[in-house]
């Protein structure tokens, strides 16, 4: 299979971060999104993050203008036929994700990849809205997509072997960053354990154990953490921690799923974290601490 | 004997087609873009109108076939078929401590080749893909001529680091050096311009273009090369730091909170006469602006003469003195003001330089330094492909006799 034009089926964070990602690579890029307001927002968020690396030295000008210049707009699905991959981005909403796979299903050749980036749901539920579940695959990218070198590749329960080494392989080779083969679960290897440890650094605080700046600093100095805990949670958005923890709860069934009170308080007060400046910290409008 | 001499990039190739019997080009060009759908062909067959063609050419063996497909046009062509191509000779960055000159491309040497895409992870694989779509295309001899073969005479004690000395046996961390085969015909060609023999020469060599380098050449062998494990070290650069304390480089990293990535883009893309003039990257454009009265671009000029300038007093230490400097590259070729500035301050070597014959522009070797002068300071248009082409024949030559 030959990767040189990938659909990236919505412009929110991670569907900007993977499609700069990919024309950082040298590919082009179909973005989609619903309105060409929402395009033009999401096409200039993905400027002001490449503005962002200029000013840290990490590209050059005319690296930035190439890679812009690969990232093409897009309203309509039925223009991604051309592609050799489409990573599907939209929120994380099974009956929308599922509507967008049938259509892709009717315009993408059936040899063509249909990914996936969802964090949580289940993946042989998308595919079952597809006449061709087996090239139906999981893409889990983890913010800054730029930054972060690891995806999670869902195999659902249709998914083709060939599917997989494909995805693999473009994983590895195309994008270079390293994949690991997840069997569909709810959340994954990765959700799953920073969500564990997440919920329970907030009982830690909540049992006043320790303040949340010395929870971080345990995390981040003792066990070289880039983030502690409580920012890795601001920096999800607190509302999708909760929203992750309450599927994975329902799920397994167990109580060490159940999101904290601390969390669940710190939803309904409106502090969701980086997003809304405050959350078991402070921040700027560029996302740092203050 | 007609030799293709190819310089493959990640995503360009450059040609040039040699006649041997008489050194001459027949045709050259450049294939840009390689692996999108405009990739952009600029062929030009000597006395003739250049054409440029705008097509898909996704990788590199179409890339090949596309130049031979040019090279045989009725029209643009200069041959009447591929076959009349009896050899190809390919540029390659690194030949690690392999390669101490220029080889016939065979299993051993691909493998080898290959070896060192750690160390030069941006060039050995582009020259790879190079060497493979010739090899798809035509059933002739290949040969490889590296940018590093000439300095593998330097001695340990000039390629070493003083660093833990199990760094070099693992990881082969030491001077290489680049623009080996410019240097070497440079130095060659300013011998026989002197009509003098090379090995009684103490010449030091300076390839200043975009990227830079010095090179001692002792005898007919360099001894000493700017230049380091990468093309970083050594000279300030276009947008290249050159020497700096490595000390700076954690330093920095932690206090702008930068990563390995983003450190090496920085000194490699960002630094240079790019980062002090905040104009150009180009000495033509730092030059004007020096001209013009403004201040940054005047600071970036006096930096980047004066480590030009240390690095030769350094080399004459090497030495124990110096016969002959050489100028070449863009900068070196074409800029009198550096060339000046650089020579005026020579003079406890016996340099003087003679203002007129500096001026002169020309494409052909010249002496810019007077009669009296105890130092030759020479100019001489460097050309690296011909030097491929020769190396190419003269390997070629010895397989046929």
């Amino acid at each position: 299979m030959y990767f040189k034009k990938i659909g990236v089926i919505g412009g929110g964070t991670m569907g900007q971060g993977i499609a700069e990602m990919l024309a950082a690579r040298g590919l082009d890029v179909l973005l989609v999104e619903k309105t060409p307001e929402r395009l033009d927002y999401s096409y200039s968020m993905i400027e002001l993050s490449l503005d962002k690396q200029l000013e840290k030295w990490a590209i050059t000008q005319a690296e930035k203008k190439l890679i812009l210049g690969r990232i093409h707009k897009v309203v309509h699905l039925a223009e991604l036929g051309t592609c050799d991959m489409v990573i599907e981005t939209i929120s994380e909403d099974l009956d929308a994700k599922k509507q967008v796979f049938s259509q892709l299903d009717q315009v993408c050749p059936n040899h063509i990849i249909l990914a996936s980036n969802t964090s949580s749901l289940s993946l042989t539920e998308l595919a079952s809205s597809t006449m061709y579940p087996e090239r139906v695959i999981g893409m889990h990218f983890i913010h800054p997509v730029s930054k972060v070198d690891l995806v999670e590749i869902i195999r659902g329960l249709k998914t083709s072997d060939t599917t997989f080494t494909e995805t693999k392989r473009f994983v590895e080779e195309v994008v270079h960053k390293k994949g690991i083969m997840v069997y569909e679960s709810p959340g994954f290897v990765t959700s799953r354990m920073i969500c564990l440890m997440i919920n329970e650094a907030l009982h830690i605080l909540q049992e006043g154990v320790a303040s949340a700046e010395d929870i971080d600093d345990a995390m981040r100095i003792g066990y070289q953490f880039q983030h502690g805990p409580l920012e890795m949670a601001d920096r999800f958005g607190l509302d999708s921690v909760e929203a992750a923890l309450d599927r994975m709860f329902r799920e397994f069934g167990e109580l060490k799923y159940r999101p904290s009170t601390v969390l669940k308080k710190m939803v309904r007060a409106g502090h969701l974290g980086v997003k809304t400046g405050e959350g078991f910290f402070k921040y700027d409008k560029d996302g740092d601490r203050v | 004997m007609k030799v293709l001499v190819i310089n493959a990039g990640s995503s360009s190739l450059k040609y040039q087609l040699y006649d041997m019997t008489d050194e001459s080009v027949l045709a050259k060009g450049l294939v840009e873009r390689i692996g999108m759908d405009s990739s952009i062909v600029t062929h030009k067959p000597t006395g003739g109108t250049e054409v440029t063609e705008v097509s898909e050419i996704l990788e590199h063996t179409t890339a090949i076939r596309k130049v031979l497909s040019l090279l045989t046009d009725p029209e643009h062509g200069v041959i009447g078929s591929v076959d009349e191509i009896e050899a190809v000779g390919h540029r390659v960055v690194h030949g690690g401590e392999y390669f101490g000159e220029s080889a016939l491309v065979d299993g051993d040497v691909k493998t080898k080749i290959r070896l060192l895409f750690d160390l030069a992870p941006l060039h050995n694989p582009a020259s790879m893909m190079g060497i493979k779509a010739a090899e798809s295309n035509m059933n002739v001899p290949q040969v490889v001529v590296f940018d590093t073969a000439f300095h593998q005479s330097m001695p340990e004690h000039a390629y070493l680091y003083a660093i833990p000395r199990v760094l070099y046996s693992k990881h082969k961390v030491r001077r290489y050096g680049a623009h080996g085969t410019s240097h070497e015909f440079v130095s060659k060609t300013a011998a026989e311009f002197l009509n003098r023999p090379i090995e009684d020469l103490k010449i030091i060599s300076c390839h200043v273009g975009n990227g830079a380098s010095v090179t001692a050449v002792k005898g007919g062998r360099s001894i000493d090369t700017s230049m380091g494990m990468t093309p970083l070290e050594g000279l300030m650069m276009g947008t290249r730091s050159g020497d700096l304390d490595p000390a700076i480089v954690p330093y920095v990293m932690n206090k702008e909170e930068l990563t390995v990535n983003e450190v090496n883009s920085m000194l490699n893309k960002h630094s240079g006469l790019l980062a002090i003039s905040g104009i150009s990257s180009d000495m033509r454009e730092i030059t004007d602006g020096m001209q013009k009265g403004d201040a940054n671009s005047k600071l970036a000029f006096d930096m980047y003469e004066y480590r030009l300038r240390k690095y030769i007093g350094s080399y004459a230490a090497v030495m124990n003195g110096v016969d002959v400097i050489t100028f070449t590259a863009g900068v070196g070729e074409n800029s009198v003001v550096l060339r000046k500035k650089v020579c005026e301050n020579l003079t406890y070597l016996g340099v003087e330089l003679d203002d007129e014959l500096n001026e002169i522009r020309s494409g052909e070797p010249r002496r810019i330094s007077t009669a009296n002068s105890k130092v030759e300071v020479l100019v001489i248009p460097t050309n690296e492909e011909l030097v491929i082409a020769r190396d190419t024949n003269r390997i070629v030559q010895g397989l046929m006799s």
